[in-house]
């Protein structure tokens, strides 16, 4: 499925910092539609082993801002025809997604949701207690009495996919158009040159040799505040753990994707009968993927009020990803001062549903040194201008 | 679950306690450029390593600061701000 | 199989049975039992079928990973999935069935599965199925196909407690290292723990015997030492799930988890006897060494009558001996090494002497089933020679993977040791020590040496924080593990993953695809995924891995070892639960009142209350016409209550809200924003001065206890002397409110109430019913009306004294409904829900609340900013046109030339105003239009005109009482 490379080239025209989905996404579509081929994508682990194969899968449009739904509905557009594009089976599933309330201030939220994205042809509702109980049958929906569901925002296209197979179905097209990925390949410093007009990028130095290059994409999740030092650039992200949990295979029972911002559960059922289960954000800062057993316990607890009957069905693994957050919930992409470094960061709790729409932009963006359409409200430049989007406006999870 | 160590309480669980954030020097708001200012209200203090942050015991309202090395999950050292004044 | 004669120590009590059913055929097996054992003893030998081909299966490891003896169990009240058969006990009376078959364990439909293997190879299901207009269909089949056993939907919820335990050292794993090591830590004065999953001590010492008592005799007294040990505690039947930092230990006991604080933790949980992977090496009838040992010696079950013992150590030589003494024929050792090492030539003596011949040089070809679909024979080649052997059981001792999880995911550094074949601890953290087989060390003497080594260390180094560096490995003379006990067949069906039913080339094709990695290999084929997390088949993919790559093993980093280290049920994970809920002290005279409640926070607060026969419509409007025209009362104890003292209380207010205290006359009140650094409002409430050095103020009440909390890092940061008390839960508090609320206040104080004594916004304390309280004369309804605060302990009394004095006047408790209306009416805003995260202070057209010329408050600096910038939105009024009956909701939006321009925050029907009124906020070019469009449900829009607020009394002159009442 990929090419191995015994040596890295002297220089290219582009090299990508990441093989998760969004820079393998950005490689393939740099090849396919633009003709830039002459590519190194940089992994310091192993193809899709950060956030994109630690992820929930969840895949949805129903944000709050324009800006958010447009870029998110463009994403479910392209997902739903990557099988076919790769000519390999990501298992995109289309469930339904239920975003419960449990007062009327979230239920205000979820009008306000639907609304929104009814506003640009996405499909949301805001439906009432009775539809979610017809909809998931077998939920308690007054959560053992703690936090009854008042309502929710139905968004019909929510869907899960198999995470890892959309890192290896971009590698492998990008592969397949002369695009050359290293693992097992750290960066460990980027070189700039003034360019009379600030600095620019010259060069990556890695722990397998020195490559020139004018243009570096940064698609590193919880490690860009690291690459972000290297050329002299600060911005507002910062590294949580995001918890995840699976349980063993039980034979189907439930369809849709359920999230509740209160009781802080998302849950699916994967095709092989496991239920994904995610969380919050662990609450204070840390690079560090390890796991904690308080999340495992208040997990447990929280899916229980809603299906008390899984008491019995067994947790077999946890795991945790870094969340690189930003502070209005929408991601930081695009352009930055330094000419030639392009980033796509801020992915917090959201990415991998973006990781199509991001290949897209992203491919465009350092093609034409012009920041795709989809993405001028998301650049790093927003923060110094308090022209902050206004995702945070949901305040719900952000899954 | 991660031990902490408060000044006043001695160790407890971490989860007896609140984050706060990093420990940030206020520039002068008069003096700032409204750049400078957006600086330090919006950025972060970026890559992982030892940082010093802002904690709660929140049983007993100690507020105090924690060096953390952020890339390992471990607890430097714990004091409060009073008793040291931290180089910034 | 059968049942083996009796022998001390034996699990199972033979004076009592219990009876099952399994696959609708009565079982009947001993107490102690467990369901995999009575099936065994009544001659069953398939007990379930696999994940992806259905083939028959039987015991595998008999170690708590026999994923396909996975059982569904149906007992009074609930139906239990995936329930592992080597290892629970069957239930009385309960209905035992084989999960993931299609008609039944014996005629299991999709056995049919199998035969089509060759065309489902790994990955296969990436490759084909994708038609995005048929995939929906095959998702279907697929989501039937898979999924183990089935959840019981009427199960009823059930509560684990959850406990805590405390020792100085935590030895888990009770076999000799473990045991010598609890019992040198004790020597040494510590409080130990020891654990082990098993129901009772000793671990391999008690069944790994070669035929003789020597072992289990030292083992033995290993075990009584630590019975007679007062500082040793002992938990069985319990295994640790995870490993979480500072030596926090999840420990799953039958009816709770445990969760353990230690100062050190010594890991000896010894090795997982690992398969020799050849053709049909999954035929029930094949199955590990270590597995029978403990099937013979544990619950007297013979798992077979005629073996071949399949080895590449002494271990399996010694299972040889364990057999013939137990009774079962032991045909051959077939051993793969050329040359047997020192342990096994001496046992190989012992054997001989038996009639029991050794070859050597063996290479397994196929295992070949009989008619009844287990083992019947094994095919094998020596020196080019094909041979074979007619056997009902094949045991495998080839080699083991130490059980080293917890020094993963404690972040201990692990080296390859070629001497052994084994991944040996290189590193450990502070505090942690491992001993036995997980650290190298195989005989009896060893294992016990290394453990009081390890005992002793854990003791020594107590609360060091530093590690020690670790101890040599105390290896065998004579090699363990076989390097590579791989026997690929052309028509395949040799399985590495049982769990998965992976085969050797479905990992060698996944390394030609590229997934050449541990961890790329382990996510494209599956490889350790299943329930059994890889614990029989990580080690042998990895070799197939190395081989494929041409590395040697040591170069591979082991796949990511983390939780849970056998699954666990979310019961137990959850335990009880805990989910406080707050109440005010008037709570139980609202249920009678009627009150019909919502959620605020971790609170409930009466909504509104209801009347017998009146809809909740028109409750609350009686209620808003209450306060209007009488007088109501509301319960506003949630509100976040704070006092702040000292000479510079003053300033650190001004610091914190928008608007200004340090020259806040003493006895009067001052509403205030607060905000966050970058300008957006975050709470509100009333700052009340009672005394020069003493403010008493209130905030939202979801918000009070992070703000209260919040408060105190301000003043620690900014060096104020500021004290700050939080009365929250000390306080009760009540709004008496309405034109009628003064005469009512009047009949239960002595407090002069004239507007000259107590004028609007003054702040007084007096006696209410003779109870000491805080009256503040605001306005958030827009009426004549007192908020009092007062001793929690007295709420009730002081509450039932104002509704009674208000009789006459016709009062009414009211709720959270009609506060809102009422405030609607007077254009208040509510933080949060006419503001959102992103509202900065200058968006919600509140000027007068906001002193920029202040020296500082947080957020101003940023307001500053904002202020050059054009606003983004705000907040206007409107009304609907009279006759129109359609009424928007909350966050419909507001439409402009086909864009969205902002959103409804607040709307209601105002029975004093006789229309709907509401907030909006808006693009503020659209908010100069006289009217507004608003989209409302099925996408009706509807113009709405834009209106002052607030709606009802904008000069405010009822809430200062300049009109009579």
């Amino acid at each position: 499925m990929f090419t191995q490379h015994d040596q890295l080239k002297s220089s290219y025209d582009v090299v990508i910092i990441g093989a998760g989905g969004h820079g393998l996404a950005a490689a393939y579509y740099l090849a396919r539609d633009h003709g830039i081929t002459n590519v190194a994508v940089l992994e310091k682990g192993y193809i899709g082993g950060g956030n994109t194969g630690r992820n929930t899968t969840i895949i949805r449009s129903n944000y709050l801002t324009p800006e958010g739904v447009q870029f998110y509905d463009e994403s479910v557009r392209l997902w739903q025809d990557l099988s076919q594009d790769f000519d390999l089976n990501l298992f995109y599933s289309t469930r339904g997604h239920f975003t419960l309330a449990h007062t009327d201030a979230a239920m205000r939220t979820m009008r306000w949701r639907a609304e929104v994205n009814k506003h640009f042809g996405v499909q949301s509702e805001a439906v009432d207690a009775q539809s979610v109980q017809e909809a998931v049958p077998m939920m308690d929906i007054s959560c053992g009495g703690h936090a009854p569901v008042v309502g929710a925002l139905y968004h019909a296209p929510g869907a899960v996919a198999r995470h890892d197979a959309v890192a290896w179905g971009y590698g492998r097209g990008a592969d397949r158009r002369g695009v050359e990925i290293h693992q097992k390949t750290e960066v460990l410093s980027i070189e700039t040159t003034d360019s009379g007009s600030g600095p620019a990028v010259s060069g990556v130095m890695t722990n397998r040799g020195h490559i020139s290059t004018k243009r570096v994409l940064c698609a590193v999740a919880g490690s860009t505040p690291r690459l972000l030092s290297m050329v002299g650039l600060t911005s507002p992200l910062y590294i949580h753990p995001l918890q995840a949990m699976v349980s063993e295979p039980v034979k189907p029972w439930l369809d849709p994707i359920i999230v509740s911002g209160s009781l802080h559960v998302y849950v699916s059922q994967t095709a092989r009968g496991e239920l994904v289960m995610g969380a919050s954000l662990d609450p204070y800062e840390l690079h560090a993927t390890r796991s904690t057993l308080d999340f495992a316990e208040s997990l447990s607890m929280h899916m229980l009020e809603m299906f008390p009957f899984l008491g019995d069905v067994k947790v077999v693994r946890q795991w945790a990803g870094m969340a690189d957050m930003t502070p209005d919930f929408a991601p930081i992409m695009g352009k930055t001062s330094v000419k030639g470094f392009y980033l796509d960061s801020g992915w917090g709790t959201w990415g991998f549903k973006a990781t199509p729409v991001c290949g897209k932009t992203m491919s465009h963006t350092v093609a034409t040194d012009q920041p795709h359409a989809l993405i001028t409200g998301f650049g790093l430049d927003r923060f110094r201008r308090y022209a902050l989007t206004g995702e945070k406006g949901a305040a719900s999870v952000g899954h | 679950m991660k031990i902490m160590t408060c000044p006043i309480n001695g160790p407890r669980l971490i989860s007896e306690f609140a984050y706060a954030g990093e420990l940030k020097a206020m520039p002068d708001p008069a003096q700032a450029t409204d750049e400078q200012w957006a600086d330090y209200v919006f950025n972060k203090n970026g890559p992982a390593g030892i940082k010093r942050e802002w904690w709660c015991h929140t049983s007993s309202g100690v507020w105090f600061i924690a060096e953390r090395d952020t890339s390992r999950d471990v607890i430097v050292r714990t004091y409060l701000y009073t008793t040291e004044v931290p180089r910034t | 199989m059968m049942r083996l004669p009796t022998l001390p120590g034996e699990w199972i009590d033979r004076t009592r049975t219990v009876t099952f059913t399994f696959e609708n055929e009565p079982v009947t097996g001993y107490v102690g039992d467990t369901i995999s054992t009575a099936l065994a003893a009544e001659g069953k030998r398939i007990f379930g079928r696999s994940f992806k081909y259905h083939r028959p299966r039987g015991f595998l490891s008999f170690a708590n990973h026999d994923v396909n003896v996975m059982t569904q169990v149906a007992s009074i009240g609930r139906s239990t999935p995936n329930v592992r058969g080597d290892m629970e006990a069957p239930i009385a009376h309960s209905k035992v069935t084989a999960v993931n078959t299609r008609g039944g364990l014996k005629n299991d439909r999709f056995a049919l599965l199998n035969h089509f293997s060759r065309f489902l190879p790994v990955g296969f299901y990436y490759k084909a199925f994708h038609s995005k207009r048929l995939f929906p269909m095959w998702e279907r089949l697929f989501r039937r196909l898979t999924g183990l056993g089935t959840v019981d939907l009427d199960a009823s919820h059930r509560s684990t407690p959850k406990r805590y335990d405390f020792c100085d050292v935590l030895v888990i794993g009770a076999g000799p290292s473990g045991l010598s090591a609890a019992l040198a830590a004790a020597a040494a004065g510590a409080d130990v723990l020891l654990i082990d999953e098993n129901r009772a001590l000793g671990g391999s010492g008690l069944y790994a015997r070669a035929g003789s008592d020597a072992v289990v005799a030292k083992t033995q007294a290993l075990v009584s030492a630590v019975r007679a040990e007062s500082r040793i505690r002992v938990l069985l039947s319990s295994f640790a799930s995870g490993y979480y930092a500072d030596h926090w230990v999840s420990v799953i006991a039958p009816e709770a988890m445990v969760k353990v604080r230690a100062r050190s933790v010594v890991i000896a949980q010894g090795a997982y006897e690992q398969p020799c992977v050849f053709r049909g090496n999954d035929l029930p009838g094949v199955m590990l060494a270590s597995g029978a040992q403990r099937l013979m010696y544990r619950f007297s079950i013979g798992p077979a009558r005629r073996i071949t013992l399949l080895t590449a150590n002494a271990e399996g030589y010694a299972a040889a001996l364990d057999a013939k003494s137990r009774g079962i024929e032991v045909e051959c050792v077939l051993d793969l090494r050329a040359t047997p090492g020192p342990d096994s030539t001496a046992l190989m003596a012992q054997l001989t002497r038996q009639g029991i011949r050794v070859v050597t040089d063996v290479q397994p070809i196929e295992a070949v089933a009989g008619r009844a679909g287990s083992v019947a024979r094994l095919l094998y080649r020596v020196a080019g020679v094909e041979d074979s052997v007619a056997v009902d059981g094949i045991w495998m001792s080839v080699g083991f993977a130490p059980a080293n999880a917890f020094l993963h995911q404690a972040g201990a550094g692990m080296r390859y040791e070629s001497s052994i074949e084994q991944f040996v601890p290189e590193r450990l953290p502070a505090g942690l020590y491992a001993c036995g087989k997980v650290a190298g060390a195989y005989s009896l003497d060893a294992r016990m040496a290394d453990g009081e080594r390890a005992g002793r260390q854990a003791v020594s180094a107590l609360g060091a924080m530093d590690s020690l560096p670790v101890a040599p490995v105390l290896a065998p003379i004579e090699c363990p593990n076989h390097p590579y006990p791989v026997f690929a067949h052309l028509a395949g069906k040799e399985f590495v993953d049982f769990d998965e039913d992976l085969q050797i080339k479905d990992i060698e094709n996944a390394c030609q695809e590229g997934f050449d990695s541990t961890e790329l290999l382990k996510r494209y084929s599956t490889m350790g995924m299943g329930p059994s997390q890889g614990k029989h088949s990580n080690l042998n993919a990895l070799r197939i891995l190395a081989a494929w790559r041409g590395d040697a093993l040591g170069e591979h980093a082991l796949t990511t070892s983390r939780p849970m280290f056998h699954p666990v049920p979310m019961s137990h994970l959850a335990g009880r639960g805990f989910m406080p809920e707050r109440k005010t002290p008037m709570d139980a005279d609202h249920a009678a009142l009627g009150a019909v409640w919502m959620p605020a926070a971790n609170w409930r607060r009466p909504e509104y209350y209801a009347v017998d026969g009146v809809s909740r419509e028109a409750a609350i409007t009686a209620e808003v016409h209450a306060v209007r025209t009488g007088v109501g009362l509301i319960d506003v104890g949630t509100l976040g209550k704070i006092e702040a003292h000292g000479s510079q209380a003053g300033e650190f207010l001004d610091r914190i809200y928008t608007a200004r205290y340090s020259n806040l006359k003493v006895g009067m009140t001052r509403y205030g924003l607060m905000l966050d650094e970058a300008g957006v409002i975050i709470d509100d409430g009333v700052i009340a001065r009672l005394a020069p050095e003493c403010f008493y103020f209130t905030t939202t009440t979801g918000n009070s206890a992070t703000l209260f909390r919040e408060f105190g890092r301000l003043a620690t940061w900014w060096g104020l002397p500021v004290g700050l008390v939080n009365l929250t839960g000390h306080y009760a508090a009540f709004n008496l409110a309405g034109p009628h609320s003064r005469a009512v206040l009047r009949t239960l104080t002595d407090l002069d109430l004239s507007d000259a004594a107590f004028p609007y916004l003054a702040v007084r304390e007096g006696l209410v019913a003779g109870v000491p309280c805080r009256l503040m004369r605001v306005g958030f309804v827009g009426e004549l009306g007192y908020e009092i605060h007062l001793p929690f302990e007295s709420g009730t009394e002081v509450w039932r004294a104002l509704l009674n004095a208000g009789k006459a006047s016709g009062i009414r408790p009211f709720g959270v409904e009609a506060q809102r209306m009422l405030r609607l009416e007077k254009g208040h805003v509510i933080i949060g829900q006419d503001t959102d995260g992103v509202t900065n202070a200058l968006e919600i057209d509140a000027p007068w609340a906001i002193k920029m010329d202040k020296p500082f408050f947080i957020g101003q600096r940023s307001l500053a900013v904002l202020a050059k910038q054009p606003l983004r939105q705000t907040l206007v009024g409107f009304q609907m046109p009279l006759g129109v009956t359609e009424r928007p909701k909350e966050c419909h939006l507001i439409i402009d030339q086909g864009r969205i321009a902002g959103r409804v925050t607040s709307v209601g029907f105002s029975p004093t105003l006789g229309r709907v009124i509401g907030l909006a906020l808006v693009d503020p070019v659209v908010a100069a239009h006289p009217t507004l469009r608003v989209r409302m449900d099925a996408g009706v829009e509807v113009l709405l005109e834009v209106t002052s607020h607030p709606f009802y009394d904008a000069a405010g002159a009822r809430q200062k009482m300049e009109v009579a009442s």
